[in-house]
C-alpha cells in the first residue's frame, strides 16, 4: 500500500468475467471502496454492474462464468479462488437484485436461514439488530416472505445480508420497482447502518438521482468498462451525466432535443 | 357385500399406505431441501436392503448390528451420491437432473442384480406371522409395526425441519443463488438431504423386506413413492403421511371391489389413476406449497 491514508475495503483491478468461455461481459473493471465508504456503481441496463458484483461475491460460478483476469482483492486479501461462502465468512454481503427472498419462509427463517456462516449466540443478537433497524419485519415475522410487500422484501434482502454480519455490504438495485417515498425509506436506513456501524457499502445503481444524494463517490460504467469516476457532488454536476442519467436539465423543451448533437464525451 | 371384509381391507390399506409414505417421505425430503424430484428412492430401497443383508449373511453379523451399519453405509452413499452425480449439476435445469436420478436408479437396480442376483432373499426381523385382533377385525402384525415406524419417522422429520439445519435445507429449496449468497454451502446441504433420504430408504427396506423379502421389486416401491408424493404435495411431509393412508384405503377397498370384476390388477389401475388425477385436477396436491404469485 502507498502512504494512502484511507484504507480500502476492496480493490478491484482491471477484472475481466467471461461468461460460457467466450462471451466478454466486463472488460476491465478497476474500482475502489474505502473503509467505511459509500459509494455507487452507475450504469444503464447490460452494463455491467451486476456482473462486477457476482464476481466481488462469488456468484458467476453458478452462472458459468469467470474471472479469467485481474484480481479482486478484499481486505489486501486476493479473493479470486474462494468459494461464496468463504467470501461470506470474510464479511462480503450480496443482495441480490430482484430481491429473491426465500419465499416459502417467513422473514424469521429467512433471517435464520441467513446465518449458516455465523454462531447461534450471533444470529440471535444479529436478528435484533435487523429488527431494529426494520421493525416492520419485526410485524410480519409470521407470514410467508413470497406476501410481503415489494418495500418490505427489499428490507428482508437486507436485513438478510446483515444477519452475515458483513465488512462490506453489496446491493443491487434495491430500488428496483418500489415507489419514491419506500427508496428513500431505505436508502436513509442504509446511510445510518454505514454511520452508525461504519459498514462500507456498494451500492448499483439505475437510478442515478437518488444514488448519488448518499453516496460520497460514484463509478460509472458502460458497455463493460469504468468509464467515469468522481465525487457525488462532481458527478452530480457533470453535464453528461445529467444529460443520460438525471433525466436532462431543467426547464427543458424537449421538442428541441436531438440525441444525435451530444456524444458522451467519454467516448473520444 | 361383507362389510366386515370392507373395513378388515381398509384398515390394513391404511397400514400399508403409512408403508408406502416411508418411501414417498424421501423423495419429499430431498424435493423439500433441493427441489429435486428424486426418481432413485426406489432403488435406494432395494440397495439398502441388499447392503443389510450383506452385512448379515456374508459377514454373518446379527440383524441389530447389521441394520445400523446398513444405515450408516447408505448415509456415506447418499453423501456420495451428491459428491459424484450432482455437484456437478447445481444450478442446471431441473430436467437435467431429474434425468440424473433416473440414471442413478437404472445403475443401482442393474449394478444390485450383477452383484447379488435376481433372487428374492428374506430378511426375518421377528415379527410373527399371527395376525393382531382388533375386535373382529384381522391386522396384519408387520404392517402395523411397519404404520407406527411411518408415524415416527413423520414426527422426526416434521420436527427436524425446524431446526436451524433444516430452515436452511429449505431456504436451499426455494432460492440456490440467494441461498449461496447469505454463505450457505448449498452443496453440503444438498449433501445431507440426499444422506437423510438414504437413512429413511433403509429404514423402509427393512420393514418392506421383511414383508416381501429382499430383490428387485422392491425397488418397484418408487411408483407408489411418487403416487403418495405427488398426491401429498412434493415438499409437504404430512401430505405424505395422509395421502399414503388415502391411497392404502383407496386400494385396500380396490382390491376387494373391483378385483373380482377385473381378474386383477385393480390396485396398479387405482393407483395409476391416482397420480394422473392429481396432476390433472391438483397438481400441487393436497398440501403442497403453492407458487407464490403476489399481484
Amino acid at each position: 500500500m502507498t502512504e494512502n491514508t484511507i484504507e480500502e475495503v476492496l480493490t478491484l483491478n482491471n477484472v475481466e468475467v467471461v461468461y460460457d468461455y467466450v462471451s466478454l461481459a466486463i472488460k476491465g473493471v478497476s474500482l475502489v471502496v474505502p473503509k467505511g465508504g459509500m459509494v455507487a456503481l452507475l450504469g444503464a441496463n447490460g452494463a455491467g454492474k451486476s456482473t462486477t458484483l457476482k464476481s466481488i461475491s462469488g456468484l458467476l460460478a453458478a452462472e458459468r462464468g469467470e474471472v479469467r483476469r485481474g484480481e479482486v482483492k478484499f481486505q489486501d486479501q486476493n479473493i479470486s479462488g474462494l468459494m461464496p461462502q468463504d467470501r461470506v465468512k470474510l464479511g462480503i454481503a450480496h443482495v441480490l437484485e430482484g430481491r429473491r427472498v426465500f419465499e416459502h419462509l417467513t422473514p424469521d427463517e429467512n433471517l435464520i436461514a441467513a446465518s449458516a456462516v455465523r454462531s447461534r449466540h450471533d444470529a440471535a443478537r444479529n436478528k435484533d439488530r435487523v429488527y431494529s433497524y426494520f421493525p416492520r419485519l419485526f410485524e410480519r415475522r409470521g407470514s410467508a416472505a413470497g406476501y410481503l410487500s415489494g418495500g418490505e422484501q427489499q428490507m428482508l434482502a437486507i436485513g438478510r445480508a446483515l444477519m452475515t454480519q458483513p465488512k462490506l455490504l453489496m446491493l443491487d438495485e434495491p430500488s428496483l420497482g418500489l415507489a419514491p417515498f419506500l427508496v428513500a425509506e431505505i436508502f436513509q436506513i442504509l446511510s445510518r447502518i454505514n454511520r452508525e456501524e461504519g459498514l462500507s457499502v456498494l451500492l448499483v445503481e439505475q437510478n442515478a438521482i437518488a444514488a448519488l444524494e448518499i453516496v460520497s463517490h460514484g463509478y460509472l460504467i458502460e458497455s463493460g468498462r469504468i468509464v467515469m469516476h468522481d465525487t457525488a457532488e462532481a458527478l452530480k454536476k457533470n453535464p453528461d451525466i445529467q444529460e443520460f442519467y438525471l433525466g436532462g436539465a431543467e426547464n427543458k423543451n424537449f421538442r428541441d432535443i436531438k440525441h444525435y448533437r451530444r456524444r458522451k464525451r467519454w467516448l473520444t | 357385500m361383507d362389510i366386515m371384509l370392507l373395513l378388515e381391507s381398509a384398515l390394513n390399506g391404511a397400514l400399508v399406505g403409512l408403508m408406502y409414505s416411508l418411501v414417498a417421505m424421501g423423495i419429499v425430503l430431498i424435493y423439500k431441501s433441493s427441489s429435486v424430484p428424486n426418481l432413485a428412492q426406489g432403488a435406494m430401497v432395494m440397495l439398502a436392503g441388499y447392503v443389510i443383508l450383506a452385512f448379515a449373511n456374508q459377514l454373518n453379523l446379527p440383524l441389530w448390528v447389521a441394520i445400523p451399519l446398513g444405515i450408516v453405509t447408505m448415509f456415506i452413499i447418499g453423501v456420495g451420491i451428491e459428491r459424484v452425480a450432482l455437484r456437478r449439476l447445481a444450478g442446471r435445469p431441473i430436467i437435467m437432473i431429474l434425468m440424473m436420478t433416473l440414471g442413478i436408479e437404472i445403475f443401482l437396480r442393474a449394478g444390485s442384480m450383477t452383484i447379488w442376483g435376481g433372487t428374492s432373499r428374506p430378511l426375518p426381523i421377528g415379527i410373527s406371522d399371527a395376525p393382531l385382533f382388533l375386535g373382529p377385525l384381522l391386522i396384519n402384525r408387520a404392517y402395523a409395526v411397519g404404520a407406527g415406524v411411518a408415524v415416527a419417522m413423520f414426527v422426526l422429520l416434521v420436527l427436524f425441519f425446524r431446526t436451524r439445519i433444516g430452515v436452511v435445507l429449505r431456504a436451499i429449496s426455494d432460492d440456490y443463488t440467494a441461498a449461496w449468497s447469505v454463505g450457505i454451502s448449498v452443496e453440503r446441504g444438498v449433501a445431507l438431504s440426499w444422506a437423510i433420504s438414504a437413512v429413511v430408504a433403509t429404514i423402509a427396506a427393512v420393514l418392506w423386506g421383511s414383508v416381501q423379502g429382499v430383490d428387485q421389486s422392491l425397488a418397484l416401491l418408487l411408483l407408489k413413492g411418487v403416487t403418495v408424493a405427488v398426491l401429498g404435495g412434493l415438499d409437504s411431509i404430512g401430505g405424505a403421511l395422509l395421502a399414503g393412508i388415502l391411497l392404502g384405503i383407496v386400494e385396500g377397498l380396490a382390491s376387494i371391489v373391483l378385483d373380482p370384476l377385473l381378474g386383477g390388477a385393480s390396485r396398479e389401475l387405482v393407483d395409476a389413476a391416482m397420480l394422473i388425477l392429481t396432476i390433472m385436477l391438483r397438481p400441487h396436491g393436497l398440501f403442497g406449497r403453492h407458487d407464490i404469485e403476489r399481484v
